[in-house]
């Protein structure tokens, strides 16, 4: 679109300030079921999503296509939207930045349909090979995606960020007696080629073998152990609450504690959108300010909250650059990139051995409803192992954890040294806690 | 959206590939969606979504494109790619399809379009709202009232020969209202919405009822105890209580599992998979309702399905593909979030039917248990069967009574073990708002049953 035009047409209708935020992807699916390419998909978007500020209140509207010919229209929708707003916080676009970006030494190499075909059906049958409580292989996908976002506004700001992924993931179901269980695994895959498909299946068929024979135990109050997948799910579910927004409004659990001692001292908590070990880099947000490392939580205190424009401005500080969208279809949200607890240095193994008896939680679910982001509460339900005089001794399934999750975070021993970032951006190390209450039987 | 003649074209060059089956899904949307706290406005967000979904069908094998720029040239490209990858034709003779528009009646109507009324008259229903959750009680110290308006137009063709569009519309109201006492923060949230216009918040449910559940519960939960933990019997109450059908058996009801042989329920038709007190039924034609649509989003039109009768289960939910894999009839069943998404068979309006117990007579007997008035969400592993859902608003049952209201339940347990677990459903049938996601995205859906007890459940909570 021509950014000039639409800039000045928006002050031409009354308009103080416009923002136009570009955003462009590829992406490719395979999925394989069968002996077989089960589905392939294949997509090309370009959105574009403009905010305008008037008198500092702020609107905003997202759009596929941009022609000349809607101008007017959309721009007097975003007119009538500002000035619908009656709140008191006021806001105002991003002036250009100096800052040095970092880049992601990571390539990747597009791989051809037959190289993916190769691999999934070498993958699919090394599956079933591995044991034969084996019965089903339920996905195999090949995914990869290019974005890349432009964002341009009315007082000069021309920023560029662009990222890609490619991943491949296998799920597959055991049964033992009459009971079925089931796992999946996720790669990032540079090169198609390099990919270890024996050590993919290994950790996707033990994960699942795992599981069977699983039982409840008795409701109680059990040493636990999370390990790192589950430790992340239950953190990224429990990270709304450090944003500066809610924090402002008095909603988040973290009102008022700013300096506060609100986990154990063993728990450093960063959040750093330039991070080079994860997947993508952000240099900038997605309201074009120059992202940076923040220690959120220093060992144990609440150190800093995160920003995006609007929320900082509220609280008369700097946006932290923590405004990000999901695509161009959403809102700036304040969202970590790139968050992390910092791991400690003994194995997971190491910190079980530690432990004595108690129980290694391993997944979560219902995360997205079992939790109260009020008071963070949560009670959800779980399964994974239990340990015996330090090792694993039998499968767990069908308990719930329920706690509070400051109560919780106070009661860490340790963290381990397991953390990994995969695909993910926000990631935990498997975590030591002296107690948690379980449900079972 | 294209025309006749481009779609003929379009889907006759789709067909000279080697698969069996195109379709073109288009779809243009306009939502809207307004946030207030504490009375005033601060946010107000647009959407206009606009783009094409190309689907190929070989056998069982599917391939799909989709993309927001629909001019020749980037469909042409698409539908190249997805010919490339479905296998092309080589010297196979290509009928030219020929379309035909498929009329109907509309069975959700609307009276007030949101597209014309002013921004400063919807904020008025959220006025409403906060003054409302406001009067409730002096312990109410915050309310966040948002409204999401959507007009969703979709045009599905194929190279069938069927060319039906349909016109949904739909809006909701978001009420949380916060409490405090004794500096204890504690909330409450109702979301009632339908298949209308504006005329909702007048015909069905107002900012002020709205606002006022919202409060209630906001509440009761300050003065709540920690919820006991383990088995125990548990009245579920009506409306978004039907979440526990729709986590624990719907999903696992959908072609999406049952076609691969990944659900508790594969295999099992005509069977007794629950007590024989529970009939359910998915039913995508009530009129204006939030989960209804005039057709699915392959273009068939949407069904009642009695799931189950009297304990047997009688249909399952089947989308295009599946029917394919299954054998089956499609239901009407294929549902996506928008062009972006491929369709997968999905949920609609689904409930348990009304039974003959009375309310009361569901806590005869019980001497410790759980009342769960309102639900929360919850999720499902389908290929397992094991469900959780939270509960937002509970109290103790003690020796038949209802006592004390209890906060951080979680109920967990196995689709198939529940269902039969089911020995008392009672007759006041309501529904709830819901958003379900899967495969084929978030979709608006209804949940519904009428009370009912299950003898057994895991309880999981903090008190011992």
């Amino acid at each position: 679109m021509n950014a000039d035009k639409w800039i000045a047409r928006a002050h031409e209708i009354g308009l103080d300030e416009l923002e136009i935020y570009e955003q462009h992807e590829t992406e490719r699916e395979v999925s394989w079921f069968e002996g077989k390419v089960d589905s392939f998909v294949t997509s090309r978007i370009l959105g574009t999503s403009l905010r305008a500020t008037l008198g500092g209140k702020i609107a905003e509207i997202s759009l596929e296509q941009t022609d000349d010919g809607m101008m007017d229209s959309v721009l007097e929708s975003l007119k009538e939207q500002a000035e619908t707003v009656t709140g008191t916080e006021t806001i105002c676009l991003r002036k250009p930045q100096d800052t040095v970006p970092v880049q992601n030494s990571r390539t990747f190499t597009r791989p051809s349909m037959d190289q993916i075909r190769s691999a999934m059906q070498e993958t699919e049958k090394k599956i079933l090979a591995a044991d034969p409580r084996i019965f089903m292989v339920s996905e195999i996908e090949w995914q990869d995606t290019k974005t890349s976002v432009q964002i341009t506004n009315s007082l000069g700001l021309h920023v560029e960020d662009a990222g890609a992924a490619q991943v491949f993931v296998a799920g597959c179901a055991a049964r033992q007696d009459d009971q079925v269980k089931n796992d999946y695994c996720i790669r990032v895959v540079e090169d198609i080629e390099k990919l270890d498909i024996d050590d993919f299946v290994k950790e996707l068929t033990e994960g699942v073998l795992g599981k069977l024979g699983g039982t409840s135990v008795p409701t109680g109050s059990y040493k636990v152990i999370l390990e790192k997948k589950a430790m992340t799910s239950l953190f990224s579910a429990m990270i709304p609450m450090f944003s500066g927004e809610d924090i402002g409004k008095g909603i988040s659990p973290l009102a008022g504690k700013l300096g506060q001692q609100i986990f154990s001292d063993k728990i450093t908590v960063v959040d750093d959108p330039r991070c080079l070990d994860a997947l993508n880099v952000r240099n900038y947000d997605d309201e074009g300010c120059p992202t940076r490392r923040k220690v959120l939580v220093d060992k144990g205190v609440f150190s800093c909250m995160l920003h995006d424009t609007k929320s900082s401005m509220a609280a008369g500080t700097e946006s932290t650059g923590n405004g990000f969208k999901h695509s161009y279809t959403s809102p700036v949200h304040i969202t970590p990139y790139n968050c992390c607890i910092l791991p400690g240095e003994r194995t997971l193994d190491e910190l079980c051995a530690e432990m004595g008896e108690g129980i290694v939680i391993t997944s979560f679910a219902g995360l997205h409803a079992g939790i109260d982001h009020v008071t963070a509460d949560f009670s959800l339900q779980c399964a994974g192992y239990y340990v015996k005089n330090g090792v694993k001794d039998h499968s767990v399934t069908l308990i719930t954890a329920a706690g509070n999750f400051f109560d919780m975070m106070k009661n860490v021993t340790e963290t381990a040294s397991d953390l990994e970032w995969s695909y993910r951006t926000i990631t935990c190390p498997s975590v030591a806690f002296r107690s948690l209450s379980i449900s079972g039987t | 959206m294209l025309t006749q003649q481009e779609l003929e074209k379009y889907l006759t060059l789709c067909m000279d590939s080697e698969g069996d089956f195109a379709e073109i899904y288009e779809e243009n949307e306009f939502s809207e969606t307004i946030r207030t706290l504490n009375g005033k406005a601060e946010k107000t967000e647009r959407a206009i979504t606009s783009g094409i979904g190309i689907r190929l069908y070989k056998d069982l094998q599917s391939v799909y494109g989709y993309s927001n720029e629909t001019d020749e040239a980037s469909v042409l490209a698409l539908i190249n790619d997805l010919r490339e990858a479905v296998g092309t034709a080589g010297d196979k003779a290509v009928e030219p399809v020929r379309l035909t528009r498929v009329e109907y009646e509309n069975n959700n109507p609307i009276r007030i379009d949101f597209r014309e009324v002013s921004m400063d008259d919807k904020m008025a229903y959220l006025l409403r709202a906060y003054q409302a959750a406001k009067d409730y009680d002096s312990r109410i110290v915050k309310v966040r009232a948002d409204m999401l308006n959507v007009h969703q137009e979709v045009q599905i063709s194929t190279s069938e020969g069927r060319l039906i569009g349909d016109t949904r519309v739909r809006t909701r109201i978001y009420v949380d209202a916060f409490s405090q006492e004794d500096g204890v923060l504690q909330s409450g949230g109702f979301y009632p919405g339908g298949g209308k216009g504006l005329e909702f918040y007048e015909d069905d449910t107002t900012p002020e009822e709205a606002a006022r559940e919202a409060a209630r519960v906001a509440i009761v939960k300050l003065h709540a105890k920690d919820c006991p933990s383990g088995k125990m019997p548990v009245v579920i109450d009506n409306a978004f209580g039907g979440v526990i059908f729709h986590e624990s058996c719907g999903h696992a009801l959908e072609a999406t599992s049952v076609a691969k042989n990944q659900s508790v329920f594969s295999g099992k038709f005509g069977t007794q998979i629950a007590n024989p007190c529970v009939s359910a039924v998915d039913d995508g034609t009530i009129p204006n309702a939030w989960g209804s649509q005039n057709i699915d989003d392959e273009g068939n039109f949407q069904q009642r399905r009695q799931l189950i009768k009297d304990g047997v289960l009688t249909s399952y939910m089947i989308d295009r593909l599946n029917s394919r894999r299954m054998g089956m009839e499609p239901t009407g069943s294929g549902r996506r979030q928008s062009y972006r998404f491929e369709p997968t068979s999905r949920m609609s309006n689904t409930y348990i039917c009304p039974g003959k117990d009375s309310f009361e007579s569901l806590f005869e007997g019980i001497e410790k248990g759980l009342y769960a008035k309102k639900m929360g969400g919850g999720s499902v592993n389908p290929q397992t069967g094991e469900f959780n859902f939270s509960v937002m608003e509970g109290y103790l049952i003690e020796n038949g009574k209802i006592t004390d209201p209890v906060k951080g339940a979680a109920l967990i347990g196995s689709g198939a073990e529940i269902l039969m677990n089911i020995d008392k459903v009672s007759d006041n049938l309501a529904r709830g708002q819901g958003m379900c996601g899967s495969l084929s995205g978030s979709i608006p859906t209804d949940v519904g049953q009428p009370a009912i007890r299950v003898s057994s459940i895991t309880v999981g909570g903090t008190a011992q």
